[in-house]
């Protein structure tokens, strides 16, 4: 089976920091892959790599099958990767359900012209974007549906969470990214989002997760394809035993002393 | 949903009732801010609208209600609408320094809505507004005077060349943001004033006089209209020509702001890099609001050389632009209703306090100032989009 997204030596360096040392990874279709490591090792710079954020130093990113390096960011999302953020960033002043819509932009297509011109076309393209919104919305946990007229900046945190993931799913994404989607959650809350990615894997057989986890919970229930990450290096990968098990990853999560207690 | 449409769900008689009777109010206060003549007639009406938005902010379903009247019946309001606008010149009468205000009014109704473009839905903080609607203005004004091109065959052309002045300031603006934007902009709208200035094509400080006034199936705009045996002076000619711009602004700005498009520009107002990441080109839709504001302002341009016949540079300067930006947030950005509101307020009010005529500047200066420290959002802050329903 070959790779959906194929990252090879990516290097990515900041001036004298490095805050990707030849990193290699890959996920095929239909994988879930978690991304593991303290903070600051480098984790969020993948994402913002592979999304075409930042064009890396040195490396190469493919992705279903054509090189995607340095290609702009509205490229990368219309060919299918879609991804949320660290710290949420919704568009706070609009609506829950205009944040899933803009979410639609690569799939919808009016420009200024048909916009002025052919209204009732226009007027359309909006009410299936609104459908497809509500139906999102009432998919994951939560009551995200209810809340679809609010701000979205006057979510609580789980919502937050989960709207930026039914926003990323707007775009139809063959590739999710989520960074860190169980930040602010409790323990339900997190259970749930379990849930929900499940869910929505046995729903799209095909969707492909990369998930950036310090709550090891979410790494547990997805335990076949584990990364490490520390000071931008890769230092383990596997399933999730062999790379707890692993005396690097320990280090890199307990200090040194304990590694060697 | 239910509870919301509970709340605020007036009866189709109540609401064509209140949608009516609030018109015919605001425009009997129109009426009466352009009819008073300054002093304590004046400070009266300000103290009744402060008094009026002051319920607004204090009752705030009273917002809500309205807009569900709207809402409710919509041809009820346009047609009242349309009433309103097409009769005033008929109250007015023979005082053509209220026409004159009226005009002016709307056409910086006009420039305020493009420039909501960008400050309001995008928050690109744009000074060259001035400088697209003095493109607009020479650019008709020349082919008229040189080629003798009708009127109606400049608004196109003019709007076509602002638009392209809209991509080249647009472009190069796309490297900066926020200050250093409106820094670039500022530059632009300069560069423009001074060129209008020294080339000796457009006229150099003189500027351009004789522009001809345009003429529809054989009646000339400089001639009186004659409605139903009722005659009204000649700038009705052009209250109507701008009411009619004002109606183009207002569908453009609907049209735009219900698209993808508008939703794209709301994301780069919220958080560019969240839009980013949503599969927005994020600089091509910058470049797209600055070329819709320059073909709007274009024809607001076009209608002002026309009218006054002649223009010169000092009709576009930073003031122009500084001018527009405090409509835009004195009358709530993103909300084309707030906008208009705005535009007129601000075009009458400096006229009413002759007081005030050599501070412009400063007074322009304090209404930002104390707008963006008191209420921020404007008088009518944006609303949240609505769907499945009939607006």
């Amino acid at each position: 089976m070959s790779a959906l997204l194929k990252v090879e030596n990516v290097t990515m360096r900041f001036g004298g920091l490095v805050a990707l040392n030849d990193v290699s990874l890959s996920i095929d279709k239909g994988a879930v892959l978690a991304v593991i490591g303290p903070n600051g090792a480098g984790k969020s710079t993948l994402f913002n790599v592979v999304t075409g954020v930042y064009r890396p130093t040195s490396g190469r990113v493919a992705f279903d099958g054509a090189e995607i390096t340095g290609r702009p960011t509205y490229d990368i999302v219309d060919r299918g990767i879609a991804r949320t953020f660290q710290s949420s960033r919704l568009f706070s002043d609009l609506s829950v359900l205009d944040n899933v819509i803009i979410g639609m932009h690569t799939r919808t297509k009016t420009g200024v012209l048909s916009a002025l011109f052919r209204p009732r076309s226009s007027r359309r393209e909006m009410a299936t974007c609104v459908e497809r919104a509500e139906r999102l919305l009432r998919l994951g946990s939560g009551d995200l549906f209810e809340q679809r007229y609010r701000p979205a900046g006057t979510l609580a945190q789980a919502d937050r969470r989960r709207l930026e993931i039914a926003r990323a799913l707007a775009s139809q994404p063959k590739l999710l990214l989520l960074d860190e989607p169980s930040v602010g959650m409790d323990d339900v809350e997190t259970d749930a989002l379990v849930a929900d990615i499940e869910r929505l894997r046995a729903d799209n057989p095909e969707l492909s997760v990369v998930l950036i986890e310090h709550d090891m919970r979410v790494v547990e229930a997805f335990p076949q394809h584990v990364t490490c990450v520390d000071y931008g290096s890769k230092i383990a990968e596997g399933d999730f035993a062999a790379v707890r098990a692993d005396p690097r990853v320990q280090e890199a999560y307990l200090g040194k002393a304990v590694a060697h207690a | 949903m239910q509870a919301r449409a509970s709340l605020a769900a007036p009866g189709k008689a109540a609401a064509a009732a209140f949608t009516i009777t609030s018109q015919l109010c605001g425009a009997t206060f129109l009426y009466l801010i352009l009819r008073v003549d300054g002093g304590w007639q004046v400070v009266g009406l300000l103290a009744l609208l402060g008094l009026g938005f002051y319920l607004l902010e204090r009752l705030p379903w009273i917002a809500d209600y309205a807009m569900a009247s709207f809402a409710r019946v919509p041809l009820v309001t346009m047609i009242t609408a349309a009433v309103v606008v097409l009769a005033f010149p008929f109250f007015v009468g023979s005082n053509t320094y209220m026409l004159h205000l009226l005009i002016v009014a709307e056409l910086y109704a006009v420039l305020a809505l493009a420039l909501n473009f960008q400050l309001g839905s995008a928050n690109i903080p744009n000074f060259a507004t001035g400088a697209s609607y003095g493109i607009g203005a020479y650019v008709s004004a020349l082919l008229a005077i040189n080629f003798g091109v009708s009127f109606w065959l400049t608004l196109p052309v003019a709007a076509l060349a602002a638009t392209l002045f809209g991509f080249i300031i647009g472009i190069p603006s796309m490297r900066t943001r926020d200050t250093y934007l409106a820094l670039v902009t500022i530059a632009f709208g300069v560069v423009v004033q001074q060129l209008l200035n020294n080339f000796s094509w457009t006229g150099g400080p003189n500027g351009l006089v004789g522009i001809p006034a345009p003429s529809l199936l054989g009646h000339s705009f400089a001639d009186p209209l004659v409605i139903f045996g009722w005659k009204l002076p000649s700038q009705a000619n052009f209250y109507y020509l701008s009411a009619a711009l004002v109606v183009v602004a207002i569908v453009t700005a609907h049209r735009l702001h219900a698209s993808r498009i508008g939703l794209a520009w709301n994301a780069l107002r919220a958080d560019e890099i969240a839009a980013r990441a949503q599969g927005i080109n994020v600089a091509w839709f910058k470049v797209l609001a600055f070329a819709v504001d320059a073909f709007l302002a274009a024809f607001a341009g076009t209608i002002y050389a026309f009218y006054v016949s002649y223009i010169s540079p000092d009709n576009f300067t930073f003031l122009v632009s500084v001018t527009i930006m405090t409509m835009v947030i004195v009358g709530g950005m993103d909300n084309v209703f707030g906008v208009i509101v705005g535009a007129f307020l601000l075009t009458i009010l400096p006229e009413k306090l002759r007081a005030f005529a050599d501070y412009r500047l400063l007074f322009f200066g304090v209404v930002i100032i104390a707008f963006l420290m008191i209420r921020p959002q404007g008088l009518f802050p944006q609303r949240m989009r609505r769907y499945g329903g009939d607006l």
